[in-house]
């Protein structure tokens, strides 16, 4: 299994339009952005609904149930920072409830291995500091 | 079709010497490159009015520094002091593709007369992809804290999806990786001029970042590389057999910052360039006769071999094999090496590629009796161009 003790994650910086993201991590839920025209969830936060051009966007809480859309397994250790973790998944989810809306995740409590395209996935949160919260993802249970 | 069609045409073409690490300034290649394409024309330098450049620097973390790591159009302006300079443009939505549809834009205009066009790459010493320290900004603050950023993984991820989805095996890859070193032993400019590549080396070299292993990747290099662009009854005054521009096109499908492995964007991006160029020309794959596919990762000729309509998706690592690609095949690929050959120097050695072919001036790998010449510059996904050259005007 991939040893993640030993790595320095850059910690995220929020911004106006990611602040809610980070702040419902905080509490242990996943929100993503929607757009209160036509309900469509979209991830990273934009500026504007990128189905309807609605303005209206407000964050929404969502399960964090989904399938790996795809992942890569990183070998090279020119980021010092994560060299100690290689080889180590680095997936892409896609939420049932989220269509389209790509989350970056690890694969973590699992060998690197059992990452395939399409695997059954769920949240799991991993505080970095006392104001960040990392969504992660676990085979599902 | 485009009322536009073989109206401009590709003249001479230039290199610097492209080498790992330089001991003299980027600047320095970029003016051998420009002094060699306005060479390989039959001008001089005080006929060039038109200059156009994409200059951005890939590797990530490292300073823009003007005439050491990019060479911009003020750069390049500073050093020609052009005489009769009428024109310039830097582009930043596309790739250097973008550049050149851009001078063709201006020749037709009538805004310059011979426009000259250069890509210059900087290898920064140290760790290419220079990541950030402590914090992650902007988009990357979805992506970095997970690792993401190393060489490859943006294509990589995207790759993972397609062979799985599709039930296909990355050892097919090495097919394209050897027949391209095969290919670059007829080209002396390229980095990899005169170092074969077995399947073995390929199985046995190091993963990078899966399912990429070491020779799925271009090497960064140190070069430039320009080419003169200039309207067709001119181009037949001067040394160069010309090669015909007889249409493009540029990705339409937009992408959202920091969105990250999506295939299904690789694939919008590279079918809507492809299918404003195969409008403009009138032609369609069936009918093309070289192809240049860009090849930064070597997962981006599977997405432009099926955006751009050669093979149907999930089809592209089977339609490479059994000799299609070679220079006799059926869809000779990559003839220059590509940059898997050459090293990085990103989409306008395919663009110089497919206008030698086109002219038949490629040497030892020209196809034989090539007319229709198709080019696919940069990944398709966010700043891809796609070309046609012709031989003959039509
Ligand atoms: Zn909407």
């Amino acid at each position: 299994m991939s040893d993640w003790s030993k790595v320095t994650r850059p910690i995220p910086v929020p911004n106006e339009w990611t602040k809610p993201f980070w702040d419902a991590a905080k509490r242990g839920v996943l929100e993503l952005q929607r757009c209160q025209s036509c309900g469509h969830f979209q991830h990273p936060p934009y500026a504007t609904c990128v189905q309807c051009m609605g303005i209206d966007l407000k964050f929404e809480p969502v399960r964090g149930d989904g399938a790996i859309y795809a992942y890569t397994i990183m070998y090279h250790t020119g980021d010092k920072r994560f060299a100690s973790a290689v080889p180590y998944a680095s997936i892409v989810v896609e939420l049932d409830e989220a269509p389209g809306a790509l989350l970056a995740g690890n694969l973590l409590e699992a060998e690197y291995t059992e990452a395939k395209v399409g695997r059954r996935v769920e949240v799991i949160f991993e505080p970095l500091t006392n104001d960040i919260t990392l969504p992660q993802f676990r085979l599902a249970r | 079709m485009w009322d536009n069609r073989c109206k401009i045409a590709v003249s001479g073409v230039g290199y610097s010497k492209v080498s790992r690490m330089a001991d003299i300034p980027l600047a320095a290649h970029a003016l051998e490159a420009v002094k060699g394409a306005v060479a390989d024309s039959g001008l001089e330098m005080s006929d060039i009015d038109g200059l156009a450049t994409y200059p951005e620097l890939p590797a990530t973390g490292h300073a823009e520094v003007d005439g050491i790591s990019i060479v911009s159009v003020n750069c390049m302006m500073a050093m020609l002091k052009l005489p009769a300079l009428t024109w310039h443009i830097q582009v930043g939505t596309t790739n250097i593709g973008g550049a050149v549809q851009q001078a063709v834009n201006a020749l037709l205009a009538g805004v310059c007369k011979y426009a000259v066009v250069w890509r210059a790459m900087h290898n920064p010493r140290g760790t290419y992809q220079n990541l950030p320290g402590a914090q992650a900004q902007g988009a990357t603050q979805f992506t970095a804290p997970y690792g993401f950023g190393g060489p490859g993984q943006g294509m990589a991820v995207a790759y993972t999806r397609w062979l799985e989805r599709n039930g296909q095996s990355r050892d097919k890859m090495a097919t394209l990786a050897v027949t391209q070193r095969k290919h670059t032993q007829h080209n002396p400019h390229a980095y990899f001029y005169g170092t074969p590549l077995t399947r073995e080396d390929y199985f046995a070299s190091r993963m990078v970042a899966h399912p990429f292993c070491l020779f799925d990747c271009d090497i960064p290099v140190q070069g430039a590389v320009a080419i003169v662009l200039t309207a067709a009854d001119r181009a037949r005054d001067l040394k160069p057999t010309p090669a015909y521009i007889a249409g493009y096109g540029q990705r339409l499908h937009f992408e959202t910052a920091g969105r990250i492995g999506s295939l299904s964007s690789y694939m919008e991006g590279g079918s809507s360039s492809a299918k404003l160029t195969w409008e403009r020309s009138g032609f369609s794959p069936k009918d093309v006769d070289v192809a240049q596919i860009y090849d930064g990762f070597s997962a981006s000729v599977i997405y432009g071999l099926e955006s751009y309509g050669f093979c149907k998706e999930g089809e592209a690592l089977d339609f490479i094999q059994d000799g299609r690609i070679e220079l006799d095949g059926e869809l000779p690929l990559n003839t220059f090496g590509g940059s898997l050959g050459t090293g990085r120097i990103h989409g306008l050695w395919h663009i110089i590629e497919g206008a030698l072919q086109a002219s038949g001036r490629a040497g030892s790998r020209q196809v034989k009796d090539a007319n229709v010449s198709f080019v696919g510059a940069s990944a398709p996904i966010v700043t891809g161009t796609t070309f046609i050259f012709v031989r003959e005007p039509y």
